[in-house]
């Protein structure tokens, strides 16, 4: 590694040539593991595949609910930690950091111990697992909201006054919608994290793919054609929205 | 709802066992991901065409599939034993995101100052360690810091293959005892130490490169 190297780098795009060479050893690469998974056990995942995919739905549908009462939650949040009197700031930011180093397996344990204490009757896994995502999610879009805020310039309120707005239409016209322009790579990472996060709600009972695949390999015993199959689902989701965000922020560093 | 911080004090030595496991697999993880991520982070911003792709490939691969997913694929199917399978999994799934604050510290320093490393007469393996790394791990620390974060985060999920570390013991807690809100809250509060502690030590760690520099 040198200095060199470095600048080269720098300077000096990929040609075409070695592009095209590239997508070819990806497709070798490809062909050669399908190839030599031609002789698993296909016909047991085949004949599973409306468990498998309904799992599949859960995962999603976690994730999906996770994100939804995560951005709800995280715009009062990020107000407060950046507008309310001190006591209530303390508090806001304890509860954001608190959640933001515990572990999600731990959180999810956490919520599902503490619903039940707080309501008196026990929860659902489900409810468990919606609860603590969403929580992870408010705690961690709660500073992406205040960082969206904080990135649109002050002038842009000044203009949209200036040119005759009021507060609310400058407010729903001008600064939210770059503010969530700002926000979409960071929103989109998030809910990566929460999909992959998904996968750890087996622990309070629900059946969403990572268990459902289990579920299928204990009953048919297939686990390299099952596990071959979970790996390259996860791939596939997650690989399409990280690209999404690729495409919107080539600099955005994900976090988990 | 009424808690018993009794079982606490009765579990110590359980928790206490739980936690020195939790911060021996963070140490590790956290060395290996650091070596294999800032390894892979270099050829991943200078290396040549074929590094650099294979690079990205490696992150990508790592990045978007659960680590618990990696757990279960090494000591399920590889038949790795757990400990050795808890440390595979949780070095090759942070390296991925050390690799990519590696690449991005490493690009945010400007061409130009190896440039002027280089006019000034030293050689490029020095301008590359003096000059032009110096200024990337600066850049490096504050992500760095969530990733130890994260590194101490996901070690719990090596409980899933019966590790005993803090997570596993707050679920013994819970299965003796029906006091697992008291268990998760104090591992809760011990994993915020923990990620206190790293943010500390990088703290003082950025503080001395500052140093360095000035």
């Amino acid at each position: 590694m040198t200095a060199a190297a470095l600048q080269q780098a720098h300077r000096a795009p990929a040609t075409r040539a070695q592009e095209r060479l590239w997508r070819l050893l990806l497709l070798a690469a490809l062909l050669g593991v399908v190839w030599s998974a031609r002789d698993l056990r296909w016909a047991e995942v085949w004949a599973s595949a409306g468990f498998l995919l309904s799992g599949l739905a859960t995962s999603g549908m976690l994730a999906l609910a996770a994100i939804s009462l995560g951005a709800l939650a995280a715009v009062p949040l990020a107000l407060a930690r950046m507008h309310a009197p001190a006591g209530l700031r303390h508090a806001v930011v304890m509860l954001i950091e608190l959640v933001r180093a515990t572990p999600e397996l731990l959180v999810i344990f956490w919520l599902f111990f503490a619903l039940p204490a707080v309501t008196g009757k026990a929860v659902s896994g489900w409810t468990a697992a919606v609860a603590a995502l969403g929580l992870i999610a408010a705690a961690h879009l709660a500073e992406v909201v205040r960082a969206g805020i904080v990135t649109v310039p002050k002038g842009q309120w000044d203009a949209a006054l200036a040119v005759g707005l009021n507060p609310r239409q400058a407010l729903f016209h001008v600064v939210l919608p770059q503010a969530l322009r700002n926000m979409l790579p960071a929103l989109i990472a998030q809910l990566v994290s929460l999909f992959k996060a998904t996968s750890l709600a087996y622990v309070v009972g629900v059946i969403e793919f990572f268990r459902a695949v289990s579920i299928v390999n204990n009953a048919v015993f297939a686990p390299y054609a099952l596990y071959l199959t979970l790996a390259a689902v996860y791939l596939l989701c997650c690989g399409l929205l990280t690209w999404c965000v690729r495409r919107l922020d080539p600099d955005y560093l994900l976090a988990s | 709802m009424t808690l018993d911080w009794h079982v606490i004090w009765e579990y110590r030595s359980d928790l206490l066992q739980g936690f020195v496991l939790t911060l021996q697999l963070s140490l590790v993880a956290i060395a290996g991901a650091s070596l294999l991520g800032t390894l892979v982070g270099c050829l991943r911003a200078s290396g040549g065409f074929l590094a650099r792709r294979l690079t990205a490939l490696y992150v990508e691969l790592l990045r978007n599939i659960p680590i618990v997913v990696k757990l279960f694929l090494a000591h399920f199917i590889l038949g790795i034993d757990a400990l050795p399978a808890g440390i595979a999994a949780l070095i090759l799934h942070q390296s991925a995101y050390v690799a990519d604050v590696t690449a991005a510290g490493l690009r945010s320093v400007p061409s130009g100052q190896a440039d002027a490393a280089l006019a000034l007469g030293l050689s490029r393996r020095r301008s590359f360690s003096l000059v032009v790394l110096p200024q990337a791990a600066r850049a490096m620390i504050p992500p760095l810091t969530t990733q130890y974060t994260q590194i101490v985060k996901n070690s719990s999920v090596v409980m899933l293959v019966a590790l005993q570390e803090l997570t596993f013991m707050t679920q013994r807690v819970e299965h003796e005892t029906f006091r697992g809100l008291e268990a998760a809250t104090t591992a809760t509060i011990l994993y915020a130490a923990l990620a206190l502690a790293i943010a500390a030590a990088m703290a003082s760690v950025e503080r001395a490169l500052e140093r360095r520099a000035a």
